[in-house]
């Protein structure tokens, strides 16, 4: 990369670690409404469900610590990649939280989806300034199940809740460590990127 | 009386506030014997035949107790009577200040048992068992390793207290991110800006347990108020390990601490140790001029050690 | 029902763009109850009732009659093609309305500003320039997407250069915005926009303002909640006030109020004196827009 690439996609990389405390923020608030709609068991702090066949399906982000230190960038950010194609596709078929019942929660709920689509877009835009191939889309993880009764389906989400706070986490680590390998030569460049 | 004091000491244990009741060893229930306690001889009232009975024991009963054949004064039977209580449910802690090395736990009894209590942690993971590497200064106290982090699952912990009386436990189950809470920042000096009445510089260093602030960078809550006034103001700061106080009372000797959290995760460090510093002042013009503005890093004698829960919160602050 | 003697070609409405030219088309249908045997020739064309001259007429044959205008701008609806029936009277064969205008201009200057309306509704709001008026029935749409996402469109309501989405705002996500502009006669785009939402927010102001005096006699220290609360962005504040009995504000120096917090103490007052404090508030960084001030607050510092 010459230095204005450079300049450029340590501006991305920044943008996408503040994405990423911002997505955090944002699933703090939309979980603790969710796991109230969802109810009791699932809104109580000690709650810790066995996981389910669903949950199982939803990519795991936790990671050898070794391994994770020892982690390329290209490694580094396909896994990131990989997780969010993954948890997407999970988040479209959450239960949703009927729009007519609470509606400002599926409101948020869909707030959520779309920001996270541009975590996606953010993550997909660095690998390819930096050169890496995106991760090939492994067939969805989701064949179209039977419905499972509905405190599976509670069960489900929850865990799915659970593992996105996970990897919004490890992402926050994973970008903070990206930001600070591309060195800040043209941060000035983030004046001149923003005409009108 | 030459006391034939030859005899292996048995231990029997008793609940405080219980009856006890000893036995002679195997000497008739209905002999004629003579109890001492630690040497004391003991009246007949304590006596049901050859056996002692005590009742509604205290500690101070605990001791050596001796059983001697009427006549001879031949020694039938010693035993140690201890006296104590079974453990309550142990208070268990575990905490992560090195995080992603690992967590320690800790744990003590609500109450004393005046008895050798012992301890067995367990503790599961993903459906694993993972080894508890005792702390050899610290006794209530073993460490953890973290081999996998950005955990989902919970970590569930169970210590069983055990003393002869009997014994008790307690589980706790807990996420990876809930119990990171760092130590409190270290190295806190706030000293004056020359010709800023109204300014202080603090600079401060992670603590130096954090094993890793290049990957785990922590936010800082600083906190400061003049000494004659008792509210705190606060600041929030997202990165870096200074910052200036822009509305200094003039002339005020001010009392400042840090605090420090992950990032994303877990709690709030204890506040650090308090420093102080008075904003530098403009001086007299009638008198010579002295270097302006001594630092003043020393550590305030008055530790301010509250835990901080949903952010750094101020023993003044209960209220609001 | 009454019978057609003849029709126009093309049909009504015509829209036409201002300057263009134009070719109209009457023909004669064979049965009309107004005449037996009418030649093309005997039509004539009328501009909202004016007769237009006979140069500009074309017979194409025995029935068909056609008029052309060079330039539509003086074209004064309707058109209509006549004849003269017997008894010199004038019979309308048919007429079509005529509507000029031009095709959209490319709207030009497109920007736009996050606002938030309430504590956790924060909306966007974007304004361009739509050029000349078209005179004709011009849609104005709003249009945003990221790299790989595209957002509802935005209809502006009874106005054609503003308009405000209400979808959620999301913060760190390069913002593609454009403007598309179509009338009958053509369809333009603005350039396209690329923006970050954080540098283009105006915050509510913050609120619960409290001041406290106890201190000092020259010392107040105001107290706020902050309205705007989207980590990891950041506030940054102006602070303002007077004596009540003065009209000049004075400010705090921005840079002592330059990190997020929630209180600011304000010294070398007067004693025992009434002061009203304001402050306004935006996000650090980048962002071009301060909030509104906020409400007035009144203190008193002590004697």
């Amino acid at each position: 990369l010459n230095s204005t690439d450079q300049g450029t996609t340590r501006h991305s990389i920044q943008q996408m670690y503040d994405l990423t405390r911002y997505l955090e923020h944002q699933l703090h608030t939309l979980a603790a409404s969710y796991l109230n709609y969802l109810g009791p068991p699932f809104n109580e702090p000690d709650f810790d469900p066995p996981r389910t066949i669903g949950a199982k399906a939803v990519p795991s982000a936790t990671v050898d610590i070794q391994e994770w230190h020892s982690l390329n960038d290209n490694a580094r950010l396909a896994a990131n990649y990989q997780a969010y194609s993954h948890l997407l596709c999970h988040l479209r078929t959450m239960d949703g939280a009927d729009a007519a019942a609470v509606p400002t929660l599926h409101h948020s709920l869909a707030h959520f989806r779309a920001s996270l689509q541009g975590l996606l877009g953010s993550i997909g835009g660095i690998m390819a300034a930096l050169g890496y191939s995106l991760p090939t889309p492994e067939p969805p993880p989701i064949t179209p199940k039977p419905v499972p009764p509905n405190f599976l389906r509670k069960m489900d989400d929850f865990w799915l809740l659970k593992e996105l706070q996970t990897w919004l986490w490890r992402s926050a680590k994973d970008f903070n460590r990206l930001r600070k390998r591309v060195p800040p030569s043209a941060v000035m460049l983030r004046l001149e990127s923003r005409r009108f | 009386v030459q006391r034939h004091s030859q005899q292996e000491s048995h231990v029997h244990y008793a609940q405080l506030g219980t009856d006890v009741t000893l036995q002679c060893g195997s000497v008739d229930p209905e002999a004629t014997v003579t109890w001492t306690a630690n040497t004391t001889d003991l009246d007949a009232s304590h006596l049901n035949g050859s056996r002692l009975v005590l009742h509604n024991v205290d500690l101070s009963q605990s001791g050596q107790y001796s059983c001697y054949e009427g006549t001879s004064w031949h020694l039938k039977y010693r035993v140690n009577l201890k006296v104590g209580t079974p453990p309550k449910e142990p208070v268990l802690m575990c905490r992560s200040n090195n995080y992603p090395n690992g967590f320690y736990c800790s744990w003590h009894l609500p109450s004393p048992t005046y008895m050798n209590d012992t301890y067995d942690i367990t503790i599961i993971h993903d459906s694993k068992e993972i080894a508890c590497k005792k702390d050899i200064p610290a006794k209530n106290r073993c460490y953890i390793q973290y081999h996998q982090v950005f955990s989902s699952k919970k970590y569930r912990v169970t210590l069983t207290a055990t003393n002869p009386l009997g014994s008790s436990s307690t589980t706790i189950s807990f996420d990876e991110f809930s119990i990171v809470k760092p130590d409190p920042p270290e190295s806190v000096v706030a000293k004056p800006i020359a010709h800023n009445p109204r300014r202080l510089q603090v600079t401060w260093q992670y603590p130096s347990s954090w094993p890793d602030p290049d990957s785990f960078p922590l936010k800082f809550f600083l906190r400061y108020r003049p000494l004659i006034i008792d509210q705190w103001q606060h600041v929030e700061l997202s990165d870096g390990t200074s910052h200036i106080i822009t509305d200094a009372y003039a002339g005020k000797e001010y009392i400042i601490q840090v605090a420090a959290k992950d990032n994303e995760i877990g709690t709030w460090s204890d506040w650090s140790v308090a420093v102080h510093a008075t904003p530098w002042t403009e001086e007299p013009k009638h008198l010579t001029t002295e270097a302006q503005g001594t630092e003043t890093t020393t550590a305030s004698t008055s530790a301010f050690m509250v835990a901080p829960t949903a952010r750094p919160s101020d023993p003044d602050d209960a209220g609001n | 029902l009454v019978q057609m003697c003849g029709h126009i070609y093309p049909e009504s409405p015509v829209i036409l763009p201002i300057g263009s030219s134009f070719t109209a088309f009457c023909v004669l249908y064979d049965t009309c109850p107004y005449y037996d045997k009418v030649h093309a020739n005997q039509i004539f064309w009328k501009t909202k009732n004016v007769i237009v001259p006979k140069e500009q007429y074309h017979i194409i044959n025995q029935t068909v009659s056609s008029i052309t205008f060079n330039d539509t701008s003086t074209l004064i609806s309707p058109l209509t093609c006549n004849i003269l029936v017997e008894g010199n009277i004038e019979q309308n064969i048919y007429g079509i309305q005529i509507q000029l205008g031009y095709p959209p201009e490319k709207p030009e200057n497109v920007s736009c500003i996050v606002i938030q309306l309430e504590k956790k509704k924060i909306v966007k709001r974007c304004t361009w320039e739509p050029g000349r008026n078209t005179y004709l029935k011009t849609n104005y749409t709003l249009k945003s997407a990221w790299s790989n996402t595209n957002f509802p469109d935005c209809i502006p309501e009874d106005v054609n250069n503003s308009c405000t989405s209400f979808d959620d705002v999301t913060f760190f996500v390069r913002l593609y915005v454009w403007v598309e502009a179509k009338n009958y006669l053509g369809e333009v785009n603005s350039s396209h926009i690329a923006f970050f939402p954080e540098d283009y927010v105006k915050p509510l102001p913050p609120r619960n303002l409290f001041l406290n005096s106890r201190e000092f006699p020259t010392v107040l220290r105001l107290s706020w909640e902050n309205q705007f609360n989207e980590p990891p962005l950041k506030l940054k504040y102006k602070i303002r006030y007077r004596s009540a009995d003065s009209t000049n504000w004075a400010e705090v120096p921005p840079e002592d109020t330059e990190s997020e917090r929630t209180s600011f103490t304000i010294q070398d007052l007067h004693p025992f004196t009434k002061y009203i404090f304001q402050i306004s508030c935006a996000v650090s960084g980048m962002s071009r827009y301060w909030s509104d001030w906020s409400k007035e607050v009144i203190g008193f510092t002590a004697e």
